[in-house]
């Protein structure tokens, strides 16, 4: 027989454009706050991408790592390292359980530091001589790599655990809660350290402008745009950030008196198994379905659907679609990158952890700039105004390019 | 170069580059500052630019035993030796 066990939240913390901790984006949410701001110029790509917004982190976070493990972070890790101190302390886990091997940790980023990795193309292309390997770092390749985030988590608090470091894209982070949800639920750890992070880049602003599926109408009124599912969206907004979660057994956390928030009742991750860019109905109604099945719930019961909307044309129909297929029109469905804008690889984290306060205090947050409710969009509860309402059990969704597609199930604790 | 020049370059490279201010001369570097071999490839680069030319792979592998900063400094000064560019006084 396969072991089972609850698995519960016992600490969050995000980095995100409309705020860092949950006071701020609580604030943020329930006053409609825009993260979006004009994309920041910089010496080569800015001035050739369509798109002049991004979801942008633009206060000042205060971090003090110490040099031994500044030496091998990119600003990636530096998200990632600090909403991941953020939760340990909040989780009040022991350094001895900390350090036991009972903790693992699932993080990732899109492509680790593209800072670092953009300061190594400049240096091999200015290359005229054997000089400009030495201008390489040795550490380079550490700041780089696609478990970055993880690993310097891992080597900041000395996790001895499990590494499970997804990279894959937009669904990096709930991939990393997903199977950070498995590895407690089938006892293969105790508890798991989760979430994703991203850095500011323009490089990801380049790869969607030229795929057209970036905002372009709104450069001059930044914050009205992303506009997921409403008729005048016209793509999505590049954002930065990072989120994080502990995900813990329940009887362990209960005995050692944890301030539970909330649980992870359900994952599903699936693939189109074809096109690698276009969204595709059965593949993600396929995902719901196996998410709704996997936290043995009635589809009913989901009160609220965070939908991954990117504000893309094609993409926000198919989940409408989906979503009505599987849940009809009973929950309410809302789009937070209308708020942060993408952030990539810590949207499914970002993503969760709003939803989690929104449960936790009771209201839900409408989707920012849905004026007009696109006609193609319209078999879906939409929420345009706040509700002051309990959540009960939500949904989360996110898709990436690849064909790859999660669905993680959380419920309010009781 | 000196002696007292070396071992004045290299509390320098350690206060700039990795945040120790007046190491012990005989301490052991990874047990005392946590230095590591990370930290050991950043100094050999900072021993390359403070002698002005370069440490072979077999040199650099010399190194690979060192564990305080009199050990460095004895380093740095048997290849400013071989280059002729150590002065005893």
């Amino acid at each position: 027989m396969i072991m089972e066990r609850r698995v519960v939240i016992t600490g969050s913390s995000a980095i995100t454009p409309i705020g860092h901790g949950k006071d701020q984006i609580v604030k943020s949410l329930l006053s409609g706050v825009s993260g979006i701001k004009p994309l920041r110029p910089e010496e080569f790509l800015s001035r050739f991408i369509h798109s002049k917004v991004y979801g942008t982190v633009d206060y000042p976070v205060e971090y003090d790592f110490k040099r031994n493990y500044r030496k091998t972070m990119g600003p990636v890790a530096y998200y990632a390292c600090q909403v991941a101190k953020e939760v340990l302390a909040q989780s009040g886990l022991t350094e001895e359980f900390i350090t036991s091997g009972r903790l693992g940790v699932a993080f990732g980023s899109i492509h680790g530091s593209p800072t670092v990795q953009r300061n190594i193309y400049r240096i091999f292309f200015g290359a005229t001589d054997k000089s400009a390997v030495k201008e390489i770092g040795a550490v380079d390749y550490l700041k780089s790599m696609v478990h970055t985030t993880a690993v310097n988590i891992t080597k900041m608090f000395g996790i001895t655990g499990r590494v499970i470091a997804s990279g894959t894209a937009c669904t990096t982070s709930s991939q990393s809660i997903g199977y950070g949800y498995e590895s407690v639920k089938f006892g293969m750890q105790d508890a798991m350290l989760c979430g994703g992070a991203d850095e500011y880049d323009t490089i990801t602003v380049a790869v969607f402008d030229n795929l057209l599926a970036c905002s372009t109408a709104f450069n001059n009124e930044p914050h009205k745009t992303p506009r997921p599912f409403d008729k005048d969206r016209d793509g999505l907004v590049v954002g930065e950030g990072a989120g994080a979660v502990m995900l813990e057994e329940y009887e362990f956390a209960r005995k050692r008196g944890a301030n539970i928030l909330g649980e992870v009742i359900g994952f599903a991750c699936n693939n189109n198994g074809g096109d690698m860019i276009l969204p595709n109905l059965t593949g993600i109604t396929n995902t719901l379905k196996l998410g709704v099945e996997n936290a043995r719930i009635n589809p009913q019961e989901v009160d609220l659907i965070s939908a991954h909307a990117t504000a893309t044309k094609m993409g926000d129909i198919i989940e409408a679609q989906a979503i009505n297929a599987v849940f009809g029109d009973n929950p309410h469905v809302i789009g937070l990158k209308s708020y942060t804008g993408h952030t990539m690889a810590a949207c499914g984290a970002i993503e969760t952890i709003m939803t989690l306060y929104m449960m936790q205090e009771g209201f839900i947050a409408p989707t920012l700039n849905l004026e007009e409710i696109d006609e193609r969009c319209t078999m879906i509860k939409h929420v345009q105004k706040t509700l002051q309402q309990p959540v009960k059990t939500a949904a989360i969704q996110n898709f990436a390019f690849g064909g790859v597609n999660t669905i993680l199930i959380i419920r309010k604790f009781s | 170069m000196t002696r007292q020049e070396i071992e004045r370059e290299v509390k320098t490279v350690f206060q700039r580059e990795f945040e120790i201010e007046n190491p012990e001369m005989d301490a052991d570097l990874r047990e005392t500052y946590e230095f590591d071999s990370i930290d050991a490839i950043e100094l050999l680069l900072a021993i390359e630019t403070f002698l002005g030319t370069e440490i072979s792979q077999e040199e650099k592998k010399q190194a690979i035993n060192i564990r305080t900063i009199n050990q460095i400094c004895d380093y740095i000064e048997k290849i400013a030796i071989k280059r002729n560019l150590f002065s005893p006084a």
